[in-house]
């Protein structure tokens, strides 16, 4: 039988004040079995701390603790804490930092595959080349005639030889040859 | 404990994927740069190269092809020998090379040039009247235009050789092919020195026809590497000497391609160093070889639409000329047209091949077979479609430019 009763808890809790604690202590100072059982009851919440990351459901954990508080009866369980170990804490906030990153990264991921498609709306400017300077740019370090670029003269492409190399080749040069004299005809003064 | 591991799964699965997507566009963005610069290392090696091609000792007897040139295989690297005959003829023929091109640019001439030729989009053929002064500028009026094209602009600059025979060219001509001396024709009615061009694998890449008197190029004739004509430009007309006829029409018209003073074109010291530089800022340009032809010049202009980045890539026979931009095409274009090149939606207009790609608009001027204009459209970043990682580096790349409007 507790001499305190409940208040042994509360005091073990810090949970005592002003004259309750100073009866308390008092009741202490001069009662081994209450000595006893306080040491006992900080141990417990000692271990209990320790174990605040397990979940209160396991039986095994139960059972334990069920045991540990029944060794000096009638020791009034308290239910186990509601708040996290340390341990647990630290562990959730790792699942929180990784899921924010991954987040993070999903959403990146998604704006540059999003981004990177059409060119359509982007702040790109839009081009059509400048032909003609680069025409004689090109003239110009290559040593040969500019093209007029879009409006020159243009031919039909040559047929695919069927012939070999060689017999096409004087075929396909006389062809061109006879071209280039017509053209050379058209625009002779 | 089974909810614990649950949840931890699903934050494993949640994190992973985007993790490893943003992962992915990282690399892919890099990795284009650093592709970049590993081509500009290659490149820059293979700049140095610069030398006589060897040359077998007197007397060394070859089973050379056509009589010009043999290709051997020593410890699986490919070694050009050349027989004394071939070597003297080859040296010869890079003199008078040599001699044209600056005989292109001393002599005065007039007359009218037919240019013919064979691009992705068929063949283009342009009739041009030219009139050069010697030492002096050369106008041309390309009348198979529907407007007549006076073309020089406004620092004096024009065209500096005939058929693109220019010093320049000949140099790179000289480490990319063997030139011999191929006998005397005729050309324009004019008695001419003939000049072939092979490849190191003897095929006959080109052919040059050399007034002989003047040594201005008459005329030239480019094969592809299965024998077929690809470009064949002449005077149909000539006339050397002081110009009697003055371009009047030039005159009047004006120089209808001058440029505002904005786009004057600054010449790059070191094209190598441009591109690495530019490529470090996060462009993304071809590096220093380009569809086997090496970056032998690069300047950069300031126009309208910008800052324009000027890359010339020849081996002396075919040019290329990438003009690099920032910005997307237009949506529409006239005078282009629309056309799948290799997978690529491109516009062509003449030798002229343009489409944007990743943020940046690619403008190809090319004197060079069709399949090596295709060839060069491919290997340019953004050149193809843009796959998951492509799309998302453009996306991180527009949000990084969201956040930091400056960087």
């Amino acid at each position: 039988m507790s001499h305190l009763g409940t208040l042994i808890s509360a005091l073990i809790d810090g949970e005592l004040a002003g004259a309750e604690l100073d009866r308390a202590n008092a009741h202490l100072a001069g009662c081994d079995a209450c000595r006893t059982e306080a040491a006992q009851l900080r141990r417990l919440k000692r271990e209990l701390s320790a174990l605040g990351e397990l979940d209160a459901a396991d039986d095994a954990v139960t059972r334990r603790l069920l045991a540990m508080t029944h060794q000096n009866a009638p020791v009034t369980a308290r239910p186990l804490s509601r708040r996290p170990g340390r341990r647990a804490r630290r562990r959730r906030g790792r699942y929180v930092m990784w899921s924010a990153m991954s987040i993070v990264v999903v959403g990146v991921g998604a704006a540059a595959f999003g981004m990177g498609g059409s060119s359509s709306g982007s702040n790109e400017p839009q081009i059509t080349p400048q032909l003609e300077v680069f025409d004689l740019q090109h003239a110009i370090t290559s040593g040969d005639v500019p093209f007029a670029g879009p409006s020159s003269t243009r031919l039909q492409p040559p047929p695919t030889p069927s012939t070999p190399p060689k017999a096409s080749k004087a075929s396909k040069r006389t062809s061109l040859k006879a071209s280039l004299r017509a053209s050379a005809e058209a625009t002779r003064p | 404990m089974r909810r614990r591991l649950g949840l931890l799964v699903s934050a494993v699965v949640t994190v992973t994927i985007p993790g490893v997507l943003a992962v992915l566009a990282i690399l892919g963005h890099d990795h284009a740069v650093s592709a970049t610069d590993a081509v500009s290392a290659t490149s820059v090696a293979d700049e140095s190269a610069v030398g006589p091609l060897p040359v077998a000792p007197a007397g060394t007897s070859l089973p050379v092809s056509n009589s010009v040139a043999g290709a051997q295989r020593t410890s699986g690297s490919p070694v050009t020998v050349f027989s004394e005959v071939a070597a003297s003829r080859q040296a010869f023929a890079m003199h008078l090379l040599g001699r044209a091109a600056t005989a292109g640019q001393a002599t005065s001439y007039q007359g009218v040039e037919v240019t013919s030729q064979s691009g992705v989009d068929g063949t283009v053929t342009v009739v041009s009247q030219v009139w050069h002064q010697g030492g002096g500028l050369t106008l041309v009026r390309t009348s198979s235009a529907a407007t007549p094209v006076v073309s020089y602009d406004t620092g004096d600059r024009s065209p500096a050789g005939v058929f693109g025979v220019t010093s320049a060219q000949v140099s790179l001509l000289g480490k990319h092919y063997v030139a011999v001396y191929g006998g005397t024709g005729t050309s324009s009615g004019r008695p001419a020195t003939i000049i072939e061009v092979y490849r190191f694998d003897g095929s006959l890449a080109a052919r040059f026809w050399l007034d002989t008197r003047t040594l201005v190029p008459l005329r030239r004739e480019d094969f592809d590497a299965a024998d077929r004509l690809v470009s064949d430009e002449l005077f149909t007309q000539v006339r050397f000497g002081p110009l009697t006829a003055r371009p009047a029409a030039a005159v009047t018209e004006g120089p209808a391609l001058a440029s505002s003073p904005e786009s004057a074109w600054v010449a790059a010291s070191s094209p190598a160093t441009l591109v690495a530089s530019m490529a470090k800022k996060g462009a993304r340009l071809p590096g220093t070889l380009l569809a086997g032809l090496p970056l032998y010049a690069a300047s950069s202009s300031g126009t309208g639409a910008g800052q324009v980045t000027d890359l010339e890539y020849s081996d002396g026979l075919s040019v290329i000329s990438l003009f690099v931009q920032q910005g997307t095409l237009a949506a529409s274009m006239p005078g282009w047209q629309s056309l799948s090149l290799d997978g690529s939606r491109v516009y062509v207009s003449g030798h002229s091949v343009t489409w944007a790609g990743r943020g940046e608009v690619y403008t190809m001027i090319a004197d060079a077979p069709p399949q090596t204009v295709v060839e060069a459209v491919s290997a340019v970043p953004g050149g193809g479609q843009p796959g998951l990682v492509d799309r998302l580096g453009r996306g991180l790349d527009r949000l990084a430019h969201l956040v930091d409007p400056f960087a």
